[in-house]
């Protein structure tokens, strides 16, 4: 039996769609210009798009990027992160260089990138892994720092050699912290993959928006918000099945529940 | 009665404990550590520190807090080198941690992503001992903590004096010569706090490990140990070794009652008094 609460609760996500869309109806009526098409517009051009062959090719690119870019940031940021929370040498050696990076917006190195590797999938990728290693490598080294050193000395004790106290304990105890870190990184990598295609327009989900743009097609520019949109609710969602099952052991954290799941 | 033998010498030559041929299992010779503070200074927490832990004695090391107490244990542990001077076991330098000396901290420090079986079985599984026998191992050690039917629960599910119970556990499961207790009860409220007291030594009368224990609370050094070492404060040194003369198998309620108990407790409170004069006239 699903109580009236708990039923407002679950259902307050998609409540917040509607209102929002509700919104934009009425504020598209009001305003009636043609570069702001109506909610209803944007969502008939939605099939429009998913049904094109095209398009679905130019999103699974972007798609495909997205998680190549993703993975190599995940497998380069995490060793890396961890290693400067363990290591004071490797922190204070990282650390001023990534003070440098981090403030730099990554999409603004696309157009030097560009000029050496080209616009192909290399410039993009590379984009989105500059983009999405930075807070990964922060969480991993706070999530690093942060294990309890009574907790390796105990796995010393039992005879752990450093680096299996690397790979045994400080990996899986700063693990909700990485994937924290991830998280941040899954939604800037969707972000980043927009910002590379709208420099480099060759192909992808960003191509397809300002193509449209151009065209003066504002249903579809709205209809191709909405999709990047939804994906990003959908991965964000997934992402947090995942983490939720990874990290059952650890301590709730109160973060706002942003996701579908 | 027996007078309180109290010496001033920390060089305690290793007397047999009553009925079992004693041979040293800790040495500690001549021990110093200084930390480097902010700035240039540097501080000395423990000045010139000998000791000698028999095989099968549990000794407490008590003191005011910053004495350095827990810094000797470290030393003994291994997870801290000695500035200077050199701690032995079984007559071999400590260079490192080992499975032979075995710690217990107030921050209990489990593993928690392991769950209270894993946590048990995790070193037993380190030395390469088969899953089915390392598990029917720490089941048997969880049940004699008093904690059968928790052996699924993660260390979040529990409360700090069950972790300190799954804490024991685990370092009993890969057998250490030397148990290593950091305050370990110094977390938890009264009650919880005499009853792992009791449990402890039940514990300890069936297979007499050597126990170094750190406290500050000195009802329990006395009531758990053979022998109390006094600390003084800044920098730590040994005030004097107390030889704790009362019979075993203990019994709490006996032994409150005890004038031997009672009269072990005055004295060793005043000479903690005495340590905090000195601080004054210093």
């Amino acid at each position: 039996m699903i109580t009236p609460r708990a039923l407002l609760q679950k259902s307050a996500p998609l409540l917040a769609c509607i209102g929002l869309l509700c919104a934009w109806q009425v504020a598209s009526l009001l305003l009636n210009t043609e570069s702001f098409p109506t909610a209803l517009e944007a969502i008939r051009a939605v099939p429009s798009i998913l049904g094109d062959k095209e398009s679905l090719v130019n999103i699974g690119a972007s798609i495909r990027r997205m998680a190549i870019g993703l993975s190599l940031a995940v497998v380069f940021a995490i060793p890396l992160g961890l290693l400067m929370g363990r290591i004071k040498g490797v922190a204070s050696f990282f650390n001023p260089l990534l003070m440098v990076i981090y403030p730099v917006p990554k999409a603004a190195l696309m157009p030097i990138i560009m000029l050496w590797l080209g616009v192909g999938d290399v410039s993009k990728t590379l984009v989105i892994f500059l983009g999405v290693s930075l807070p990964i490598i922060y969480h991993s080294f706070q999530g690093g720092k942060a294990v309890e050193e009574k907790m390796l000395w105990s796995g010393a004790a039992m005879g752990l050699s450093s680096a299996q106290r690397m790979f045994r304990i400080v990996l899986p105890a700063a693990l909700p912290e990485i994937l924290t870190g991830c998280r941040t990184g899954l939604v800037l990598a969707l972000i980043t993959m927009v910002t590379s295609e709208m420099i480099a327009r060759q192909s992808g989900a960003g191509n397809i928006l300002f193509n449209a743009l151009d065209m003066a097609q504002y249903d579809t520019v709205f209809a191709m918000i909405m999709i990047i949109g939804a994906l990003g609710i959908f991965l964000d969602a997934a992402f947090e099945k995942l983490r939720g099952s990874l990290v059952r052991w650890s301590k709730p954290q109160h973060d706002i529940p942003l996701s579908f799941s | 009665m027996k007078v309180v033998t109290l010496r001033s010498d920390a060089l305690a030559e290793s007397e047999p404990l009553s009925g079992k041929p004693a041979s040293a299992m800790i040495h500690i010779d001549r021990v110093s550590q200084r930390f480097q503070t902010s700035g240039r200074q540097s501080h000395l927490a423990l000045s010139d520190i000998s000791l000698t832990i028999d095989d099968g004695a549990f000794v407490s090391i008590l003191g005011p807090s910053g004495c350095g107490k827990s810094t000797l244990l470290y030393i003994v542990g291994g997870f801290v080198s000695p500035s200077d001077g050199v701690a032995r076991v079984k007559g071999k330098a400590i260079t490192g941690p080992g499975p032979d000396r075995g710690p217990v901290f107030q921050e209990f420090a489990l593993f928690p992503w392991k769950n209270v079986l894993g946590n048990v079985m995790y070193g037993l599984r380190q030395q390469g001992v088969k899953h089915s026998e390392a598990e029917a191992k720490s089941r048997k050690l969880l049940e004699m903590v008093g904690l059968k039917g928790y052996e699924n629960f993660y260390p979040k599910e529990l409360s700090g004096g069950m972790k300190q119970r799954v804490a024991i556990a685990r370092t009993l499961a890969y057998n250490p010569a030397v148990l290593l207790m950091d305050e370990p009860f110094g977390a938890l409220d009264a009650h919880t706090r005499t009853r792992l007291q009791n449990d402890l030594l039940n514990i300890w009368e069936r297979d007499r490990k050597t126990v170094l224990f750190v406290t500050h609370s000195v009802e329990e050094a006395v009531f758990l140990s053979d022998k109390v070492v006094v600390m003084t404060r800044s920098p730590g040194r040994i005030k004097v070794v107390v030889d704790i003369d009362l019979p075993r198998p203990r019994k709490r309620a006996e032994l409150l009652l005890d004038a031997r108990y009672q009269k072990y407790v005055v004295d060793i409170e005043k000479l903690i008094d005495d340590t905090g004069e000195d601080e004054i006239h210093a």
